[in-house]
């Protein structure tokens, strides 16, 4: 059974259509890019899938179960969470308290203390500046503050939107570097949104090619770099 | 780091503390000076500590501007006189109130903490509909709310006495009853901070989208902040009309909001000392403006400020305030003992 399905997902702001008729499923443990020019409708893509947009029409199913309809944070709360665009974390916050906030829902709380100590290891950073505020990190170290924040929800899927936004290559090498040792530790069902094919084709994994608010492409990342599929997708044609 | 988050915690603990010392001094000053005038300044501050205290529950961690706390007020103080008035004069003045409350003659104690239940319950109920709105809408929502109890207040005459005020009730409300209600407000409104749902609430100040994505179901943390500060208002309202002895809704309608406001405002809004040095700071600011405007004798002559130069000299303080501190006085900080003294070793800071 794939760990998430998405069928007929429609998305409209309006009159604009941002997503139409998309359907695609991912397996469990499953790493999966995607990419698309401005406008192909990535972000709605993501935010649809964690509420935080409603959609027209479709359905949105987890582990069998539907999440459409539910909230954004009814969602949250059954294993999926989201890294949102641009990062948003708690400015005003520390970062340990960024890192807490989210556990409240959560009942097993010797396993928090665990993904605290899981999070710290991966991002020792955080842990040096655990008591600082948040909005005083560099906008790495954010980045990383917001895939943790999402972990410390222990999800089962974790979508990530544009984690390389405004971020230096060599921040962007770690951000990926850490979020892969992160998944294969948690076994954990990714999502992302990279606008660089070339960046998905050395991280590895599946991805999907958006154009229109429709998926174009879909194969594995390595070989999209190797064919003409991108151009097409930025260009015109169909894949 | 566990030991770090300790010491953190600890030094989020001694902020109470502080405060509460904060205001013991401030009341042992005010008693030394042996003014009766200034014993009646620093009781009222107190009152209006408790009820600014409780107001910063909700405004300070949801960042919700509300505009209907002093409605909280209000209700506090009527519950608090309908219960406590004696059931003799009720007859005369509030004919309208039900049996069981036009027969009630109830300890002062027990009608304060009423006031502040009936105004949490009021806070419940409403707070139900108006936190479903986010942003100014919630804002405009609560003054629209204002203006309601202040409306039925007004107009409800058998049961409220109407515009006319109530008087007699019994004026029990010495500075060391506020502080006791201060002191338990500040704490209340701490441990309410320092709390899971509190965390929670702030996040959601900081960022709405995030604090969803991270499962925080933003309607209930504000319902419950709403709630617990409403409790607080309202028993501020209740020792309020105990404190004057004579109650009328405008006592508890525009005025009382700006001067809430005002008060978190010129502190800031950032943190509860914020809430507290804000009511000193304004408190203390108009006293000292009365009295120059009643003239200050120096050796054979009088110095007097022209009548209304306190309400101007406020307002251009509480502009240059927004302009050269825009966060108020404390700026989101918290007054709290240095982290090696509470670690009682030296520890590296940040």
């Amino acid at each position: 059974m794939a760990k998430l399905g998405i069928f007929d997902l429609a998305v409209r702001y309006g009159k604009l259509t941002a997503i139409a008729d998309l359907s695609f499923t991912v397996t469990e443990g499953e790493r999966v890019f995607i990419s698309g020019p401005n406008g192909a409708g990535k972000s709605s893509l993501l935010s649809a899938i964690a509420g935080a947009v409603r959609a027209a029409h479709g359905r949105i199913e987890m582990d069998g179960e539907i999440l459409s309809g539910l909230g954004a944070e009814a969602i949250a709360r059954r294993g999926l969470s989201m890294v949102p665009e641009g990062r948003r974390i708690f400015a005003g916050l520390t970062v340990l308290e960024n890192l807490t906030v989210g556990t409240g829902m959560r009942r097993d709380r010797g396993a928090v203390a665990d993904d605290l100590e899981t999070v710290f290891t991966a991002f020792p950073i955080l842990r040096e500046r655990a008591r600082a505020s948040a909005g005083a990190l560099s906008g790495g170290q954010q980045q990383m503050l917001a895939i943790a924040r999402a972990l410390m929800t222990n999800p089962k899927v974790m979508l990530v939107d544009e984690p390389s936004l405004g971020l230096a290559p060599k921040v962007v090498d770690e951000v990926y570097d850490r979020l892969c040792q992160l998944q294969g530790l948690r076994g954990l069902t990714l999502v992302i949104v990279e606008q660089s094919s070339a960046r998905a084709a050395r991280v590895g994994g599946r991805m999907l090619l958006m154009r229109g608010g429709r998926i174009v492409a879909d194969g594995d990342a390595t070989e999209f770099a190797a064919r003409d599929l991108l151009t097409e997708a930025y260009f015109g044609g169909a894949a | 780091m566990t030991s770090q988050h300790t010491i953190r915690r600890r030094m989020a603990a001694t902020t109470p503390v502080l405060l509460a010392l904060i205001l013991l001094a401030f009341v042992l000053a005010a008693l030394a000076l042996g003014d009766r005038a200034i014993a009646r300044m620093a009781a009222e501050t107190l009152i209006r500590v408790t009820m600014v205290v409780g107001f910063w529950v909700f405004v300070g961690n949801s960042g919700v501007v509300s505009f209907g706390h002093a409605a909280f007020g209000c209700i506090g103080a009527y519950v608090s006189a309908w219960l406590t008035l004696r059931p003799e004069m009720k007859a005369t003045l509030l004919p309208g109130l039900p049996e069981l409350i036009a027969a009630a003659d109830w300890h002062v104690l027990p009608a304060a903490l009423a006031g502040g239940g009936v105004a949490a319950l009021v806070a419940l109920l409403t707070g139900a509909a108006i936190l479903r709105l986010s942003g100014i809408a919630a804002s405009i929502a609560t003054f629209a709310f204002l203006a309601m109890v202040n409306t039925i207040w007004a107009n409800w005459t058998p049961v409220t006495g109407g515009t006319s005020s109530v008087v007699g009730l019994d004026r029990y409300v010495t500075p060391w009853v506020a502080l006791g209600w201060a002191v338990l407000a500040i704490t209340i409104a701490a441990v309410h901070a320092s709390s899971a749902s509190g965390l929670a609430l702030r996040a959601t100040r900081e960022d709405e989208v995030a604090a969803a994505a991270s499962g925080i179901d933003r309607y209930r943390h504000r319902l419950l902040a709403f709630t617990l500060s409403a409790f607080f208002c309202g028993a501020g309202g209740a020792l309020m009309g105990h404190f004057i002895g004579v109650i009328n809704p405008d006592g508890f309608y525009l005025s009382l909001t700006f001067l809430m406001l005002a008060m978190l405002v010129i502190g800031g809004v950032g943190s509860l000392s914020g809430a507290v040095m804000g009511v000193l700071a304004l408190s203390i600011a108009v006293e000292v403006l009365v009295r120059l405007e009643k003239g200050v004798r120096v050796g054979a002559a009088t110095f007097a400020l022209p009548p209304g130069s306190q309400e101007i000299i406020l307002a251009v303080a509480m502009i240059l305030i927004l302009i050269f501190r825009p966060a108020g006085l404390m700026a989101g900080r918290e007054v709290m003992l240095p982290a090696r003294w509470v670690a009682g070793q030296t520890k590296p800071e940040n």
